[in-house]
């Protein structure tokens, strides 16, 4: 689709930003879900968890979202619903970004779900879709996308995005073993498939635009480069406008491959008293080689309008002032090339490590110290929680919890045992959950499973 | 029991549907902008005009052969000149013009008179080409024989002399004799013929009547020319030129008041004639922007005659040139007057009088090279002032993506206009938008005056600009008539320039001076939201 307005290219750039975000729409510190071993989906945060007394699991669908955005800019900032229509709004949270801006989003989706008793020995399968995704963005994209370049005339506007979206399936595969009564050690070996990637290269973030005051020449510097991978196959600058060409190329399981390991271990010091750590995604990688592109746009370009002879204009020999063709040029600055690339995408890497003790019959206090870490990111939280089964079929908890982003976190819990049925929903930050568009930051999960 | 197990179903059917409904506002597959103002500002043209493209063009656009001359201190000197007027002598003297058919000798010694101007007495004729043939008739029934002369025909001191002999009732044509390198000599303009004509016994006869009144003997001469004749020239009047010269330097209908400082006119007479030669200025007159005529006065002229330099017989001048020079200034002259009311033409006519002082003593010549050229030249020093200096030119124009906007949704828009200019110069500028039948759509300023958007630097005691003006003009037009204006096919440009301080000052325009203009534009316009 052909965009008109000559800086269309703004329009893509923001649009992309936000269109690679939220179609992953989606999540992962999981403090909650660690500290609740008696669900079955735990023993995603932990191999070595696995509920008490029963034998056979099959996990249904499982939903789990971790999105923030930096500072205070929600989803109802940006976006709402009019007459059936999603609407994108950045007049009022642009006053709210700071220069630069991070929009995270981590998901988790359980497709399917495997575990056996066999003794002392737990055996577990599973296929879950993952996404990871974060963007660094200037304002002054949002605000030459929203405003123009009109209003900034003679100030120079870094627009260049940094993006990281990868999205794979994960196909696993668990042992756990009892050591004695009180020690478990699981361990889950992962076959990753790369569905879609897109990341830019931390080298080339240039893209420049400067409007002179003096009659708004446009000057226009790129070095800027991304890798993708089935997300964006085609970027076409010819003509006027921009034509992106979306998931046209669909990676086949297994053409973009990887594997990765996860590690755990339950302590049960007593029998109140439990401790628990594990280490996920430790060394996964996913070898990005089919249907995968360098993009890279580099040049100066300067636009002062047509220029026209002043002897031309004295003869009157002007063929025609064409101001039209010339901004066409404008996309040349543009052209993307691309080039077959291979590239190779880090998982982050997630650590926890937890001490339950059950203060009562039906009480359970925790805490938990959750890290991760990639390229581009590191994040610490740590939480305390409180988890009360007032029915045998009801499980209700609560966690204060602390992270990078707020030291205000309610978390809450509730898991429903209906015979063989098992279904939980938490999140991290409750009320967010709640009211995850009026929310800079959103973090829950909800599944089910068939206990036997 | 029922009741107690419905409730963890109700709650897992609220979370199921709070996801879908979650994941349906999620979609952004309908993704639309909101509503808002943008603004967007661009660059639209540039350009540069150079004082010496300009003057050129100027040039261009008057009669070829015109010239700008760059001075050695960079100032520029348009030059506008006339055709150049030549008359060779023998556009003006016609002599010997023999008739095509023999000249007849009436007797055994005839005075021929050759054609000349009455003014004119010949005395000596150097042939350059020419031939003569003799004919002569013989009625008789016996041969005649005998000889042919010109006697004012010599050639190495040997005067022409040719011998016939003509058969019995026959007639005689001798084959044509070349005269080049004979000279004639005569105080009378006449050419003198004998012949002697003689029968077998020796009798002395005179050539019979062909019929009545036709005499038997002639002569026919052809292709006859002189590369060289001196003599009297007396006084004589003839034409010599009658010319326009353009020098529309103002190239528009707008009125203005420019003054140019130091113009002048030259005349320049090239002379090899070899008597003296007065020139009578019969009209020389500017025609005005307002179609009056101004009468060029001057006191070089002796009642609107000067004399020519010639080249003269006594000092051994043959062959060489003289130039006259007549320069019409401020100083001799009501030139600048004249040029005040922005003359767009200069009309002269000149007419030459040959010995005008009627001097019977004075020798002259002609050689078949001689010529008398006369030039006249409107010479202006680029230095003067203007007020209100009009001028005007259409250019061609093509919004292209921009005349397809939606302009529903523009707002406002701004064109911005920035000038740079090093000329002592200044101008107010009007830029007419014109659809394609040439009908005026709109204006870019909407005021009746058009502002000053050139604005002239100071200039130097010499009038020479210090430095560079710059300028910033800003044209704000709402949507109606932007919405004309980009549809426009053509922009006439009006200017009218006015020279630093207010007109008021001479100043001087160098060829390394320009003026750089360009136009930029903000455009304001409602963005996103259902159009």
């Amino acid at each position: 689709m052909k965009k008109r307005p000559f800086l269309s290219f703004f329009r893509y750039a923001l649009l992309l930003n936000v269109a690679l975000m939220a179609r992953n729409a989606a999540a992962q510190q999981e403090l909650m879900l660690y500290l609740s071993p008696e669900t079955w989906h735990a023993n995603a945060a932990n191999p070595a968890f696995f509920p008490k007394e029963k034998t056979v699991f099959l996990g249904g669908p499982a939903i789990g979202i971790d999105a923030a955005h930096s500072g205070n800019i929600a989803y109802n900032d940006l976006l709402r619903r009019e007459n059936g229509r999603t609407i994108l709004d950045l007049g009022g949270a642009i006053n709210q970004l700071q220069p630069d801006n991070t929009l995270r989003i981590d998901q988790r989706n359980e497709r399917a779900l495997l575990g056996f008793r066999l003794g002392g020995w737990y055996l577990t399968a599973g296929w879950s879709q993952r996404t990871a995704a974060t963007a660094n963005y200037p304002r002054a994209l949002a605000e030459l996308l929203w405003y123009g370049n009109g209003p900034y005339v003679g100030q120079t506007l870094d627009i260049g995005p940094a993006l990281s979206t990868v999205r794979w399936n994960e196909l696993s595969a668990g042992l756990a073993r009892d050591f004695g009564e009180h020690l478990r050690i699981g361990a889950r070996a992962k076959y990753l498939s790369g569905s879609a990637m897109l990341v830019t290269d931390e080298a080339r973030r240039k893209i420049q635009v400067f409007t002179e005051p003096d009659i708004y020449q446009l000057s226009l510097q790129t070095d800027y480069a991304f890798y993708s991978s089935s997300l964006i196959s085609a970027v076409d600058t010819s003509g006027f406008g921009y034509d992106l060409s979306f998931n046209e190329l669909r990676n086949r399981f297994g053409q973009n491959s990887g594997i990765g390991f996860d590690v755990g271990v339950q302590l049960r010091l007593s029998k109140r008293f439990t401790l628990s750590a594990s280490a996920l995604d430790l060394g996964s990688r996913i070898s990005w080689k089919q249907n995968t592109a360098y993009f890279r746009s580099q040049g100066t370009y300067q636009y002062d309008g047509v220029f026209i002879p002043g002897t031309d204009i004295l003869n009157g020999t002007v063929d025609s002032l064409d101001f039209g063709a010339a901004l066409d040029s404008l996309n040349d600055v543009l052209n993307f090339q691309r080039a077959d690339a291979e590239l190779t995408t880090s998982l982050p890497t997630r650590y926890y490590a937890a001490a339950q003790w059950q203060l009562l019959e039906r009480w359970v206090l925790g805490a938990v110290l959750h890290h991760q870490r990639d390229d581009r990111r590191q994040t610490t939280a740590v939480g305390f929680s409180g988890h009360w089964s007032p029915l045998p079929w009801l499980t209700v908890g609560a966690m204060y919890s602390i992270n990078n982003r707020s030291a205000t976190n309610l978390g809450l819990s509730a898991a429903v045992r209906l015979g063989p049925l098992q279904a939980f929903a938490l999140s991290d930050n409750a009320l967010n959950a709640i009211t995850p568009y009026r929310s800079a930051a959103v973090n829950f999960r909800v599944g089910g499973a068939l206990i036997f | 029991m029922t009741r107690k197990n419905a409730l963890p179903v109700l709650l897992q059917a609220l979370v199921i549907a709070g996801i879908l409904a979650g994941c349906q506002k999620l979609a952004l597959d309908d993704l639309e902008f909101a509503e808002r103002t943008g603004e967007y500002a661009f660059p639209v043209f540039s350009t540069r005009i150079g004082m010496q493209d300009l003057m050129l063009k100027v040039l261009n656009d008057s009669v070829g052969g015109d010239t700008i001359v760059i001075n050695p201190d960079k100032t520029m000197t348009l030059f506008y000149s006339g055709d150049v007027a030549e008359k060779p002598a023998s556009d003006i003297f016609r002599f010997f013009n023999f008739p095509e058919v023999p000249v007849p000798i009436n007797d055994t010694f005839y005075s021929y008179p050759f054609n000349t101007l009455d003014s004119v007495y010949i005395r000596r004729v150097e042939v350059a080409t020419g031939t003569l043939n003799l004919v002569v008739n013989n009625a008789r029934n016996q041969p005649i024989t005998g000889t042919f002369q010109i006697l004012q025909m010599s050639k190495n001191g040997q005067p022409f002399s040719m011998s016939f002999t003509v058969p019995a009732r026959q007639t005689f044509i001798s084959p044509p004799i070349p005269l080049k390198g004979y000279t004639l000599t005569s105080d009378s303009n006449r050419l003198e013929f004998r012949y002697e004509a003689y029968l077998p016994d020796g009798t002395r006869i005179k050539i019979d009547e062909v019929l009545p009144g036709i005499a038997g003997i002639g002569i026919l001469i052809q292709g006859f020319t002189a590369s060289y004749m001196e003599g009297y020239w007396g006084y004589s009047e003839y034409p010599l030129t009658l010319d326009t010269i353009d020098i529309d330097i103002n190239q528009t209908n707008l009125k203005g008041n420019v003054k140019v400082k130091n113009p002048k006119v030259t005349m320049t007479i090239t002379n090899s004639w070899g008597f003296p030669t007065r020139g009578v200025v019969k009209y020389l007159s500017f025609i005005g922007r307002d179609g009056k005529e101004y009468k060029l006065k001057s006191n070089v002229f002796f009642g609107d005659s000067i004399d020519f330099n010639y080249p003269s017989w006594a000092a051994g001048e043959i062959g060489q040139t003289k130039e006259t020079h007549v320069v019409l200034d401020s100083t001799n002259s009501n030139i600048a007057e004249i040029f005040n009311a922005q003359p767009i033409r200069l009309i002269y006519e000149v007419a030459g009088i040959s010995n005008a002082r009627k001097d019977p003593s004075i020798v002259g010549f002609l050689t078949d090279k001689s010529t008398i050229a006369l030039r006249m030249k409107v010479e202006l020093l680029l230095e003067g002032s203007a007020e209100n200096f009009g001028a005007e030119q259409t250019i061609n124009a093509n919004f292209g993506q921009f005349a397809d906007f939606d302009t529903s949704r523009i707002e406002a828009v701004e064109f911005k206009i920035v000038t740079e200019n090093n000329t002592p110069i200044g101008a107010a500028l009007q830029l007419y938008f014109l659809d394609d039948q040439g009908r005026v759509l709109d204006s870019l300023f909407s005021g009746a005056t058009p502002p000053f958007v050139v604005k002239s630097p100071p200039v130097n005691a010499n009038g020479v600009s210090i430095g560079t003006a710059r300028a910033e003009t800003f044209a704000p037009m709402d949507v109606a008539r932007f919405s004309r204006v980009r549809q426009a096919t053509s922009m006439r440009l009006n200017a009218a320039f006015t020279t630093a301080q207010g007109g008021q000052a001479p100043v001087k325009l160098l060829a390394t001076q320009d003026i750089a203009l360009r136009m930029g534009l903000k455009v304001k316009t409602r963005l996103g939201g259902k159009p």
